[in-house]
């Protein structure tokens, strides 16, 4: 019995010897990359943080891998594109499972936008951008689509995802990923990886180009903390607040989003009482809230409390503290007019700090121009905001996950067009070409700072109540121009990365003190 | 009786272990970094949850936490400098030590809470201690936080990614063979009457929850170790990679590839790391609903599959596939002996350690004695 038995795990054994001859002949080969692993190269300078951000209304989309999207284009008689290569082997970090799984099919429109608009591209489906964009080049290097990465806002995901862009599919630029820690770990991965291109998405932790520093990532958007700078100035010196209570969701982008706050009220001379970090997932914030002062002991409160945990802590604060006044609340850009439906029209009042793109009063003949752009590419996009249905692709457009996706391919763009398509050399040349760019973009201008991070222009807003259809409606009331990453001082790569207490609340210089731009009736007044 | 492997099964092992160390010569860098290097890592961890669910009886769900405290350590240990973590900067080597004590020694103390229940107790108490795992690290951001400890660089001697293939492939070899070799040991002979019938081991003398304590603890060290593959493989470790979600793929993992069999450790994680490698790339795949997003859809489809055909994993459904072309083969040249033949296999079909092992760890009807368990 047991020589049968040994001989069935022989059996076994030769099994997997089999499948794995099979498996090595039909892998092998030479490699086509020589691209390292992160963790055998990276440097030991970073620290993790941020996830990222907003409002996890939708369910996962039904994404899916584009279908062969875009073949090189014909370089005519002379063939050789400057590049002297294939071109421009894209990959994307999208999101299709995970809290933002619902945003996936936004994030690659983005960039399928931008190709299509800056790079002559056409759209290979006109209801989804999965299916990525034929035709695309610029400067006669062609730009094709090798891959979308499938993330799930964990690090460990989207490393395995960045790697196979890079190294199974060869991508040389990839775009993306969505989330903050999921952003910090593709900076480090290219920070390994020099001769590889990265454009961030819309990650909003500050590290990876406040600590990571990899000079091939860029990123041409702002960070959480960024988008609620000015917000603090707005209450302090307008609303008169002087102190102030802040509850933020107890992980990475919930620390980075208060700490933009904090640094923002405190650095103009407010003071922070108290600060309140429930776990992440929390349903019943009401033994949280009980830890916050009451209205009549505090100026306001500050809330960084995301997806639907948003309406639960306010929801638990009436319960505890007595009914809304919106003017004693603000919040990041979780706020939204949809509370009201909910929460009633006492949230109006509540001012609401910035994200990529400006809430939807503010029309300029740039943002008309986009958002019809977008509505001409497709006949529809099953965005998230629309719930993962067929809707206008100007309502995806208009947030800013897609827009901080299309952001990047612009400037993928414009550098091919700075380098004349040049790819060759490790990238240098295109690398050395999108420090230096200034994107202007339909919703504000868009520098780097010396870690390739964005200088953007930002949006604070308020929910009010609009006295025609008595519904509650965000309108922009300031746009703050030029903010960085560093809050005069307050952030870079020496001090501890946003956390339950830091920074500390401190009065500052803040470079935007005073200069914030009023709108009225969404036209900025300077 | 011998675990030694038949003459057929050391030349099979021999072989496989000669192919794997040749496999780097013959096949894409990608491959045997993304694929193999991780079938590795993951069948590693796999085999521990074998391990105590063959030998012990004993369903785990806390192996991957201690494949991710080693991670945690290590990173807490041999980081010089950075924003979170104890950045203590110690040799990489002591790192490792540090590491595999520390997650030994929390299995000691979990293993020693956990021995006193069975079954399907067991298997909460082990979820439990993985969910308590991923909020520590999420919340002390002494040593993690949310983001986790990135910038995780490995031993000089494994700078090299083929280098960590062949430690994964060497550490796999000892791995297996060891876990064989525990079966015939008093220990493992005592762990195998414990997993029958605690209540008559312990009328004999022997300590049970000693037993199952030091069970729970070797298996974690081994985990520790596939952690520490790991985490050098990946460069940083975050909560995530503990949680809930990973947690049932290592034990999906082990059932893929059988849950009775080390060897299915292995191969359950090859056929995991395949399907989520490739899947996606096959042709037409997408227009059948089957994308990335699917994956998950898919291998619980193939779970499903493996669990309706066969309860003891691809290794089993080989195993049976083995013995059918043998028994085909006895009964050709002579009928009556092909007879008694297919006959001795069923009274045989009882001694298979596998199907006992799925249970709750008490005795089981079709398990006459500890002898016919362990060969």
């Amino acid at each position: 019995m047991t020589s049968r038995r040994t001989a069935s795990r022989s059996l076994v054994v030769a099994s997997m010897l089999s499948i794995l001859v099979l498996l090595a002949a039909a892998c092998g080969g030479a490699d086509t990359t020589e691209s390292g692993t992160g963790a055998a190269t990276t440097d030991d300078t970073a620290e993790p943080t941020d996830a990222a951000e907003p409002t996890d209304t939708a369910e996962p989309t039904d994404a899916a891998e584009p279908t062969d999207a875009a073949e090189p284009t014909d370089t005519g008689e002379d063939g050789d594109t400057a590049a002297g290569d294939d071109g421009v082997r894209l990959g994307i970090l999208g999101e299709c499972e995970g809290p933002f799984g619902g945003f996936h099919e936004d994030v690659v429109g983005g960039v399928v936008l931008a190709m299509v608009t800056q790079a002559g591209a056409t759209t290979n489906s006109p209801t989804s951008a999965l299916d990525g964009f034929s035709d695309a080049s610029v400067a006669g290097t062609p730009i094709e689509v090798v891959g979308i990465g499938c993330g799930d806002d964990t690090p460990d995901t989207i490393i395995r995802e960045v790697r196979r862009l890079v190294e199974q599919l060869d991508a040389n630029v990839v775009i993306g990923p969505l989330s903050g820690d999921e952003g910090i770990a593709v900076a480090e991965y290219a920070s390994a990886n020099p001769e590889i291109t990265f454009l961030s998405g819309i990650a909003g932790s500050q590290e990876p180009t406040l600590e990571v520093q990899a000079p091939n990532y860029f990123r041409f958007h702002g960070d959480g903390a960024i988008w609620n700078a000015g917000l603090g100035d707005i209450l302090h010196n307008q609303e008169g607040w002087d102190t102030v209570a802040v509850i933020a969701d107890d992980y990475s982008f919930g620390h980075t989003s208060a700490a933009g706050f904090i640094a923002d009220f405190c650095g103009v001379g407010g003071e922070v009482v108290t600060r309140v970090f429930p776990p992440l997932g929390t349903t019943d914030y009401s033994s949280f809230v009980q830890q916050l002062p009451n209205p009549d002991e505090v100026d306001g409160y500050f809330w960084v409390v995301g997806g639907t945990g948003t309406q639960a802590a306010l929801e638990a604060f009436v319960n505890s503290k007595g009914d809304l006044t919106g003017d004693q609340h603000a919040g990041n850009l979780f706020f939204n007019p949809d509370l009201a439906s909910a929460l009633g029209p006492g949230i109006a009042g509540a001012y609401v700090g910035g994200f990529a793109t400006l809430p939807g009063d503010v029309q300029t003949p740039e943002i008309q121009e986009y958002l019809a752009s977008a509505d001409e590419t497709w006949e529809s996009l099953p965005g998230a905001l629309t719930g993962n249905e067929p809707g206008d692709p100007s309502i995806a457009a208009a947030f800013g996950f897609f827009y901080g996706y299309y952001s990047a391919g612009v400037a993928l763009v414009r550098g091919l067009e700075a380098v004349d398509g040049d790819i060759s050399g490790g990238q240098e040349a295109l690398q050395a070409a999108l420090s230096e760019l200034t994107l202007d973009l339909p919703y504000g201008q868009i520098s780097l700072d010396e870690n390739r991070s964005g200088i953007v222009d930002l949006g604070i807003s308020r929910l009010v109540l609009d006295e025609e259809t008595d519904e509650v409606v965000q309108e922009t009331v300031a746009i703050i121009p030029q903010v960085d990453q560093s809050f005069g001082g307050t952030f870079s790569d020496s001090t501890p990365p946003p956390g339950r207490d830091f920074p500390p609340c401190e009065e500052r210089d803040l470079p935007w003190e005073g200069n914030a731009i009023p709108v009225v009736d969404g036209v900025p007044q300077g | 009786m011998s675990r030694r492997l038949a003459p057929g099964g050391t030349v099979a092992f021999v072989g496989l272990l000669v192919l794997l160390l040749a496999l780097p010569a013959v096949s894409s860098s990608y491959f045997v970094d993304f694929v193999m290097t991780r079938t590795m890592m993951l069948g590693l961890a796999a085999a521990t949850i074998v391990f105590l669910a063959k030998y012990g009886g004993m369903i785990s769900l806390a192996q991957l936490l201690f494949f991710g405290i080693a991670g945690f350590m290590y990173g807490n240990a041999a980081l010089e400098s950075g924003a979170r973590g104890l950045n203590l900067g110690w040799d990489p080597w002591v790192a490792v030590v540090f590491a595999l004590g520390v997650a030994t020694a929390v299995a000691l103390l979990l293993g020693a809470i956990a021995s006193r229940t069975t079954g399907i107790y067991f298997l909460m108490l082990t979820l439990v201690y993985g969910v308590i795992g991923f909020f520590f690290f999420a919340q002390v951001i002494t040593i993690s936080g949310p983001g986790g400890v990135t910038s995780i660089a490995p031993p000089d001697l494994f700078s090299e990614p083929v280098r960590l293939y062949y430690a994964g492939v060497v550490l796999s070899a000892l791995a297996y063979a060891g876990f064989r070799a525990i079966g015939g040991t008093p220990f493992g002979l005592a762990l195998q009457g414990i997993r029958d019938d605690p209540v008559r081991m312990a009328s004999l003398g022997f300590n049970v929850p000693l037993h199952r304590t030091l069970a729970f603890t070797a298996a974690a060290f081994v985990a520790a170790v596939a952690g520490l593959l790991n985490v050098w493989w990946n460069g940083q470790i975050d909560p995530a990679s503990v949680s809930i979600g990973p947690t049932l793929v290592l034990l999906i993992i082990a059932v893929i590839g059988g849950i009775s069999y080390f060897e299915g450790a292995w191969l359950g994680a090859f056929v995991y790391l395949l399907a989520n490698n490739y899947m996606r790339q096959l042709p037409l795949v997408d227009r059948i609903g089957i994308r990335e997003d699917r994956f998950n859809t898919v291998i619980g489809v193939l779970v499903l599959v493996i669990m309706v055909l066969s309860p003891e994993g691809l290794a089993g459904i080989a195993a049976k596939a083995g013995g059918s072309l043998r028994r085909t083969g006895r009964r050709s040249p002579s009928g009556p002996s092909a007879a008694a033949g297919t006959a001795g296999e069923r009274t045989e079909q009882p001694d298979r350690e596998p199907a006992r092992t799925t249970g709750t760890g008490e005795p089981s009807p079709a398990t006459p004695t500890t002898k016919g368990t362990v060969e």
